[in-house]
């Protein structure tokens, strides 16, 4: 029955919106919305009772540290910011355990690069070293001359796969790499053993340009000499 | 080149890092049930290296020296002891056409002045497959090992050394290849082991002593043949550091023509050493006919 009912339309109500004249207090509050307004009020009323009760009930003499180690910023709680929760001497420690960590590094990045580099004799490019030949007389030198023109030093390579051009490829291309990962680390180093020397005592200062022996672009610092006993 | 050590690779392939049935055609079954089993003899692998050759090795221009190219690019010469290393180095093993393997040793330029001395072109070391060496300054053997490989079994390495420490390693090298004679004596008195050396083609010094010109023409004196040839290494600073290298080399070389040498060239070890040099040459060459 009530099914055949539905099946004629029958006009949708609307919702009752806020009266033109009432406009300016914003959208028409219904049921619903007061149930959630009124439980948040009395919910922030009940909190309100019991601080007030709390401060009613306090205790004059109470202390805890924390109300000297931390306040509240408008009106937010801010504990006291934790600055020197290391000592030197434990900043120190953590410094050289990372001094460590790239020694160690670099290390290994020479290992693997010298391991790398027996193996790879560079057998195709130009040597950068000299050979002298040794004539007795104009004759021979001349004689000697013309051999060392005709062959060349390089033997030829033209009938290697491809396949392994590649592989000799990516092997210098990992040299190459390393190398330069190496180079890094070492600057890495350098920076950070500075670091750790200027925190040491003893009077220092860092040399101007003019007064270096030989000038770098990092800088340069110079220990005043101290008499040890 | 090279006339018949021209095997070229092959089917090559690295040492140790092969798989199990690679190993199963050449190694262990022999030629006999190797080669119908494998079917694959003749058919389409026609030249050098073709197929599944992962390594390439090709002769060098100085007999009994090869070059290497896959994960490598190395000078190296031909094992003779296969699966031994002498100081670490790598190995690289090729398997030929007729399913036999030739094992090479990559010769390391930074450890062997003597390699570095062929990767710097010097057109000759005179050290050839069946030649008889005198080695100076032999130390632990690593540049021996090497020697002995490209003299081969036909020739012989006398390797002198002076201290009793590296000569241990040297002695120990020297068990497991034939061909090389260990001597710990002070080459500077050729006569203590002059009942052991015979008569040499090339005398190799590397004893890196301010006196070595004397005592490389010492040694040449007694074992030295007659257009023999010497190659020695000079480091620069073991003779005087208070001059420029090249002042060093020369007055080196200078020293050696004093000794009844002929240098015939000089190269320089850079980029593997710095300050030092290679001297080839010949010994008492007969007149007129040049090196
Ligand atoms: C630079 S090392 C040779 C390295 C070796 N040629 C190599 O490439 O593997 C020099 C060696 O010569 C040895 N030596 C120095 N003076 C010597 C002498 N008078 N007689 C024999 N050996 C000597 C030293 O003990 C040292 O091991």
């Amino acid at each position: 029955m009530s099914s055949l009912r539905n099946a004629i339309s029958r006009r949708a109500h609307k919702e009752r919106a806020q009266p033109e004249a009432r406009k300016r207090f914003g959208l028409l509050e219904k049921h619903k919305d007061y149930v959630v307004r009124a439980k948040a009020f009395h919910r922030k009323e009940e909190i309100i009772g019991k601080l007030k009760e709390k401060a009613a009930f306090r205790n004059p003499d109470e202390f805890y540290f924390k109300m000297i180690n931390s306040k509240t910023v408008g009106g937010v709680h801010r504990p006291k910011p934790e600055a020197n929760k290391y000592t030197e001497e434990e900043l120190l420690l953590l410094k050289n355990k990372d001094i460590g960590y790239i020694h160690q590094s670099i290390r290994s990045e020479k290992k693997k690069i010298e391991k790398l580099s027996s193996t790879l004799h560079e057998l195709d490019t130009k040597r950068p070293n000299k050979h002298v030949y040794f004539a007795e007389d104009r004759e021979e030198a001349k004689e000697i001359q013309s051999r060392i023109g005709e062959g060349s030093n390089t033997p030829s390579f033209d009938n290697i796969p491809s396949r392994i051009k590649k592989k000799t490829a990516s092997s210098y291309r990992e040299l190459e790499e390393r190398k330069q990962r190496l180079q890094k680390l070492e600057k890495l180093y350098g920076e950070l053993a500075l670091q750790k020397e200027l925190k040491k005592p003893g009077r220092k200062r860092k040399l101007r340009e003019d007064e270096m022996v030989n000038p770098t672009s990092q800088p340069v610092y110079k220990w005043r000499a101290q008499r040890k006993r | 080149m090279a006339g018949g050590r021209g095997d070229g690779g092959g089917r090559g392939r690295r040492f140790g890092g092969d798989d199990g049935s690679d190993r199963r055609f050449g190694g262990r079954s022999g030629p006999l049930r190797g080669m119908p089993a494998g079917g694959r003899s003749g058919g389409g692998r026609g030249g050098g290296m073709k197929g599944g050759s992962r390594v390439v090795v090709q002769p060098h221009k100085h007999d009994g020296v090869f070059i290497t190219k896959a994960k490598e690019d190395a000078l190296c010469t031909r094992n003779m002891c296969p699966g031994e290393s002498v100081y670490g180095e790598k190995r690289v093993s090729v398997q030929k056409e007729d399913r036999t393997k030739v094992e090479y040793r990559v010769w390391n330029p930074f450890r062997s002045k003597l390699a570095a001395a062929v990767l710097g072109g010097v057109d000759n070391i005179w050290i050839a497959p069946g030649t008889r060496v005198l080695y100076l300054g032999a130390a632990s053997g690593t540049t021996v090992s090497h020697v002995s490989d490209i003299v081969g079994p036909e020739g012989l390495v006398y390797a002198v050394e002076f201290s009793h420490r590296s000569g241990r390693d040297l002695v120990n090298m020297a068990k497991k290849r034939t061909n090389v004679i260990p001597i710990i004596e002070d080459a500077r008195h050729p006569a203590r082991y002059r009942m052991l050396v015979g008569m040499v083609d090339v005398i190799f010094s590397d004893v890196a002593q301010p006196d070595q010109a004397r005592i490389l023409g010492l040694n040449a004196s007694y074992f030295l043949k007659c257009g023999g040839h010497f190659v020695i290494s000079i480091k620069a600073n073991c003779i005087d550091c208070t001059q420029p290298a090249e002042a060093v080399f020369a007055s080196e070389v200078e020293k050696l023509k004093a000794e009844q040498f002929k240098p015939s060239e000089q190269v320089t070890l850079e980029p593997f050493e710095r300050d030092h040099a290679c001297v080839v040459g010949g010994y008492r060459m007969p007149k007129k006919l040049g090196i």
